[in-house]
């Protein structure tokens, strides 16, 4: 039939596009970072790990993805209680006022994070606190905040509430049933939750920007600021470590709730 | 016989005294509001963001003493008549929301096919492949993903070398519109797939083959029976993909190169520029509020669609 192969070629032909599309920096980036030569070209100078050997030397580089890691583990550590026990409580309780709740969890998405990333600007400068790294991690939470709910959701509704009211009905207090019977249910979801938190405020770029300063640059930051200039391959082989950060993330979540969860229809 | 107290484990004891502790901190007849105390600390994360937005309000109210650089003490409304009146603003809103409208509609053009796939291929490879394609980018953030395309397509890059090789002089492909919309259209292929996959995966494939064995070709089901079922997916899609592109900032100022800005920019620019902190949060505030109406638009005309996050009913 050739109506079946003209789906396929159709289907295919835009596949293939948005692979390209998605793949192509990051496999030029990768190819960059191994570069011979002084300056990016295609085709490439050679191999070398030169580059590598550069950033390893570069404090200024290893600061500030030290100073990105502290902000992304802020944030989680953060993250993980708040989203969690607000997950638990939207899946399982008939809330009074269930809907506003919803819309004003929803502000982190529905706020143009400019927008977020100003006020938030504004009120830690009323607050004195821009200059520090950890509102920075503060503010990575609230903007991915709705990521850890949904998280937390997905695998709360999953959980029977006879199997609370069983342990209940068998003596155990209501602190035991959390523990050992509501937490390990919503493990799933508290995990892959924490591991998006984490990765999301790794490499966020524009709240960032707008709390940090010189002193205390991030890393997504420090190469914003530096492609402005010029273009060298020391900045390939450091945003390598991004794109071996973002390998691993996929990783763990394919291996500790399957990718495919995201595919499931609610 | 052994004694009473190792038979009895200190992590019960821990567990007793915690549940003692909780009982009088949280005593049973306040049952009725748990959720609530467990809803109050993101209730109270998320109420920064509402102190940011009044703070905002507040210092959009306020114009800017050139002389002092020190914002005026009294109200008045010279922030937004600026905003509304001046032309360089209403360029960038132009920009900003055509923009967005084209890279809406060009990303879920390719987005569709790809979720498509993605959730009716029979294998779990190809899927597991598609997913793991779209997931990377998405974890590795817009500014690595932004310098990857500066590579590719710079004055020197890798396409004006390759486009050399064979004699043609090199092209002009960054710093330019199409070069921003370009990478916008990259950077929110990963959210509209993810968005459009489960509404996908809601269409039974029995329906397609039924419109099949009744005698419709593919793009007559595509047309008559996926694309309207798809509606929810598209309209979580669409929404995230304009609200994210309309307030992008990265791309416009990575690809953009400073001469083609959005309103983020033109917002950043008032703060970090100008330091005209005023006028900066009449425009942030303006965006909200676009930003808003948009979402409010597209839901009271077709419904949340995936977007909802409501407790599921059993």
């Amino acid at each position: 039939m050739t109506g079946a192969a003209g789906k396929q070629v159709f289907l295919w032909t835009f596949v293939v596009a948005v692979l390209v599309m998605l793949s192509a920096p990051t496999v030029v980036v990768l190819g960059a970072s191994f570069t011979a030569g002084n300056i990016i070209t295609f085709p490439p100078e050679g191999l070398s790990l030169r580059w590598y050997a550069r950033i390893a030397g570069a404090t200024d580089l290893r600061d500030a993805f030290l100073r990105s890691l502290y902000v992304a583990t802020i944030c989680t550590l953060v993250a993980i209680p708040v989203g969690t026990l607000a997950g638990i409580a939207l899946s399982k309780y008939a809330v009074r006022f269930e809907k506003t709740i919803q819309i004003y969890l929803l502000l982190p998405f529905t706020i143009p994070l400019i927008g977020s990333g100003i006020g938030l600007m504004l009120v830690f400068g009323e607050a004195r606190l821009l200059g520090q790294l950890w509102p920075v991690g503060v503010a990575c939470c609230v903007i991915n905040l709705p990521f850890m709910i949904w998280a937390v959701m997905a695998s709360a509704a999953r959980l029977d509430p006879d199997l609370e009211l069983a342990a209940a009905n068998c003596g155990a207090p209501p602190l035991s049933t959390f523990f050992h019977v509501t937490l390990p249910a919503v493990m799933p979801g508290v995990i892959s939750g924490a591991l998006l938190m984490f990765i999301l405020a790794l490499n966020e770029f524009l709240v960032s920007l707008l709390l940090v300063d010189a002193r205390i640059v991030t890393l997504p930051v420090q190469i914003y600021n530096s492609i402005r200039s010029i273009i060298t391959p020391d900045l390939a082989a450091i945003s390598v470590v991004f794109i071996a950060c973002a390998g691993a993330a996929v990783f763990l979540l394919d291996r500790l709730v399957g990718l495919d969860i995201f595919l499931k229809s609610k | 016989m052994r004694a009473a107290r190792t038979a009895y484990p200190l992590t019960w004891r821990v567990m007793d005294a915690l549940e003692a502790a909780a009982a009088t901190l949280w005593p049973a007849r306040l049952d009725r509001a748990l959720p609530w105390l467990m809803l109050a600390p993101a209730l109270l994360l998320v109420g920064l963001l509402v102190l940011g937005l009044i703070q905002i309000g507040d210092t959009s109210l306020r114009t800017l003493d050139t002389t002092t650089f020190l914002l005026s003490e009294h109200y008045t409304l010279a922030n937004y008549r600026r905003a509304v009146t001046e032309s360089l603003f209403a360029t960038v809103a132009t920009r900003s929301l055509a923009g967005s409208l084209i890279v809406t509609v060009v990303t879920l053009v390719f987005a569709f096919p790809y979720a498509y796939v993605m959730v009716r291929t029979p294998s779990a490879l190809l899927r597991k492949l598609l997913l793991i394609a779209l997931f990377l980018p998405f974890f590795i953030g817009q500014v690595v993903r932004a310098y990857g395309w500066l590579i590719i397509l710079g004055n020197q890059g890798m396409v004006n070398e390759a486009l050399g090789l064979v004699g043609v002089a090199p092209i002009r492909l960054l710093y330019n519109y199409p070069a921003v919309l370009f990478g916008l259209v990259q950077y929110m292929l990963p959210f509209a797939v993810l968005m459009l996959a489960p509404a996908l995966t809601a269409i039974s494939e029995e329906l397609e083959l039924a419109a099949g064995s009744l005698g419709a070709g593919w793009v007559r089901t595509f047309l008559y029976i996926v694309l309207p079922l798809a509606r929810p997916g598209l309209i979580g899609a669409g929404i995230v993909v304009l609200t994210l592109s309309l307030t992008d900032f990265a791309m416009p100022a990575i690809l953009g190169g400073g001469s083609q800005d959005f309103i983020a920019n033109a917002i950043y620019d008032q703060f970090f520029r100008t330091s005209d902190q005023g006028l900066g949060s009449t425009l942030a505030l303006l965006l909200v509020a676009i930003g808003s109406l948009l979402v409010g638009v597209v839901f009271t005309l077709f419904g949340a669609g995936t977007l909802a996050m409501g407790r599921t009913r059993r």
